[in-house]
């Protein structure tokens, strides 16, 4: 999904800078809220900002907007610093987490509202709420009530009501958080393509991690007012840079690890369940949360092995110990012989191929390319 | 149906409540002197001795004066001081916010004789103005305790959103602030118009020389010739008391609607 919205536009780094961010610290009274966030955000890039509550996030979206006085530090718009200028002179909007619709507004007195200010006559502004209505599918909703609106209607309506204003930077904090899960999966989509029409850059706030890989171009992962990592989706998904980072998203297997050894750009391990073997150096790049060393791999990245298949690469013993099935996918938990821990593995069910059961002897094909090395 | 003795209860209830209320039309249409049962015949002449007291008139009219700019001010003071303990922190906020509504259980005849003492010291003659200022402190706790349940019902996004699509923060509370913290505002109105309007020792010292509703009401009780008069007044306030009250109810109510906001009870 993040490849539908990256594909087919400028590279990133050619693009101009929209935002940047210098050294930023905010402190609340003796609470250290941003520890020297320090990141560009590119024209036209979809950027989220990812963490659990209280990692910051809400707090560096609400600094670009002008809600929050920085510490130290500066936060640039286009080139600008924005230290003096108010809110309503950022050329910034927002799309509130509540959507703030005004209750005792109608549709389109809502999404107008920008426009009080703007000189063009009374016509060519209801053409243009008439417009922005149209845009976020809500073409004819003008004259309701705002306050009778669905979960769903409001988000769009508050999405038309920052778009109509043409800001350089469209701010979204937690925008799909209160919507129920299919209508979130069909907003996310229509959002990616939104931003992809209207050409505006995007920032994201989400604690949804899956939200974040579905509509990011890139994504800054947080915790306790730092950035922990700041990649693509993929790169944050198959390369996490710390324990930390790959616990949050996804789910990743981990079996402690030993080092042998490092040679010409590869380290030699040994891995209880799964043997010896090397990765390279760029696999070997993250660090662990503790002293230990461990490896980490996806749940997708091992195969259960039915009875005459091949691995590809390489294969270790196994036992079913939990099965989970989710219609579409399988989730096995299975023992690698000698560890005691079991393990993830994802299957995608396939006409014809029977889920197996709890206690089933079998065979499990891995890669030793797939495995990140914590240290 | 069972006659439960809740039922009962609460039957007794309203009578004790109510029973007062409804004498006071029956006897100000008696054409008896004497408030007792059983009554004499119908009549209007209390009505019109009311409408010819040119004393009283004189007594509503001062009455009015200081409930209507009462109602003004401690509602106008409610509003600063609910936006402030809502919307900002302070350093020291809990103590003041405690010291404003600290006349909301003082005895009112505390009130009256300490600000007398104070006005007489500062050399300010008594008139409508002092009875104004002292009905304005009893009053602007009621009003933000009203206040201050219309103000933290607000969405805190909301005014960052009109903010954030360019008005200024002046702009931002008459566009949206003002309009959804209305129906608190009449409430408080009222309320205080009420508080005001039947006050009796706080008017009593400190009006000076002036005479307001409650003072001439009263007056009058000591003469039995007039209370059939005072019946007829009395009727005249309750017509009007439940007239205002359902016109704020209507106009409440509608607020509500138009917001789509939940009703969390007003007064009727």
């Amino acid at each position: 999904m993040s490849q539908l919205n990256a594909a087919a536009r400028a590279p990133l780094d050619s693009r101009a800078k929209m935002i940047e961010f210098h050294e930023v610290h905010k402190y609340y009274g003796d609470y250290h809220a941003l520890r020297g966030i320090s990141a560009t955000i590119r024209e036209g890039e979809f950027f989220s900002l990812l963490g659990p509550s209280g990692c910051g996030k809400t707090t560096l979206l609400r600094t670009i907007a002008g809600f929050e006085d920085i510490s130290s530090g500066a936060v640039l718009i286009d080139g600008k610093d924005m230290s003096d200028v108010a809110p309503n002179k950022r050329p910034t909007n927002m799309v509130f987490q509540s959507y703030a619709i005004f209750p005792h507004l109608t549709v389109g007195e809502n999404v107008g509202f920008g426009l009080r200010r703007d000189p063009r006559s009374k016509a060519e502004k209801a053409k243009a709420v008439e417009e922005a209505l149209e845009m976020v599918g809500l073409k004819g909703y003008g004259a309701r009530a705002a306050h009778a609106l669905s979960g769903g209607q409001r988000q769009r309506v508050a999405l038309a009501r920052a778009l109509i204003l043409k800001p350089k930077v469209l701010l979204l904090d937690e925008p799909l958080s209160a919507l129920d899960k299919k209508i979130r999966e069909q907003m996310q989509v229509e959002l990616i393509k939104l931003q992809r029409e209207v050409g505006i850059t995007f920032v994201l706030v989400t604690h949804d991690q899956e939200e974040a890989l579905v509509m990011s171009d890139r994504i800054a992962v947080m915790f306790e007012g730092e950035i922990a990592q700041l990649a693509d989706p993929e790169t944050l998904y198959r390369r996490p840079n710390s324990r930390r980072v790959a616990d949050f998203i996804g789910v990743m297997n981990f079996l402690p690890a030993q080092i042998l050894g490092e040679a010409a750009g590869h380290v030699q391990l040994e891995v209880g369940g799964l043997g010896r073997f090397e990765v390279t150096e760029e696999q070997a790049s993250a660090r662990a949360s503790g002293a230990e060393p461990v490896v980490g791999f996806r749940p997708e990245t091992l195969t259960i092995l039915y009875e005459g298949q091949q691995a590809h690469d390489r294969e270790a013993p196994a036992t079913i110990d939990e099965v989970v099935y989710y219609g579409d996918m399988t989730y096995y938990d299975v023992k690698l012989d000698g560890v005691d821990a079991p393990v993830r593995i994802s299957m995608r069910n396939v006409f014809g191929r029977p889920v197996l059961d709890v206690g089933t002897r079998t065979r499990v094909a891995w890669s030793a390319g797939a495995l990140v090395l914590f240290r | 149906m069972k006659f439960s003795s809740l039922k009962g209860y609460a039957f007794l209830y309203l009578v004790f409540l109510y029973a007062p209320i409804v004498l006071l039309p029956v006897f100000a249409f008696n054409s008896g002197t004497i408030i007792a049962f059983p009554l004499k015949g119908f009549t209007l002449d209390w009505f019109r001795d009311l409408f010819a007291n040119q004393t009283l008139g004189l007594a509503l009219k001062n009455s009015l004066i200081i409930a209507v700019s009462t109602s003004i001010l401690s509602t106008t003071l409610g509003v600063f001081a609910a936006r402030a303990s809502t919307r900002f922190k302070f350093p020291g906020k809990t103590g003041v916010m405690g010291l404003i509504m600290l006349p909301l259980v003082l005895p009112e005849i505390i009130i009256a004789s300490s600000l007398l003492v104070v006005l007489l010291a500062v050399g300010m003659p008594l008139s409508l103005f002092t009875v104004i200022l002292g009905h304005t402190l009893m009053a602007t706790p009621y009003a933000i305790a009203v206040l201050n349940a219309a103000f933290s019902s607000l969405d805190r996004s909301l005014e960052e959103a009109a903010y954030d699509l360019g008005e200024t923060k002046w702009s931002t509370f008459r566009l949206i602030i003002l309009p959804l913290v209305t129906p608190g505002i009449i409430s408080s109105a009222l309320m205080s118009f009420t508080i005001s309007l039947d006050e009796f020792i706080v008017a009593f010292s400190l009006a000076g020389k002036e005479t307001t509703l409650p003072i001439y009401i009263f007056s009058q009780l000591r003469f039995p010739k007039q209370i059939p008069m005072i019946m007829a007044l009395g009727t005249c306030l309750v017509v009007a008391s439940i007239v205002l009250l359902a016109t704020a109810e209507y106009f409440r109510r509608r607020g509500l609607a138009k917001t789509g906001a939940k009703d969390t009870g007003g007064f009727l």
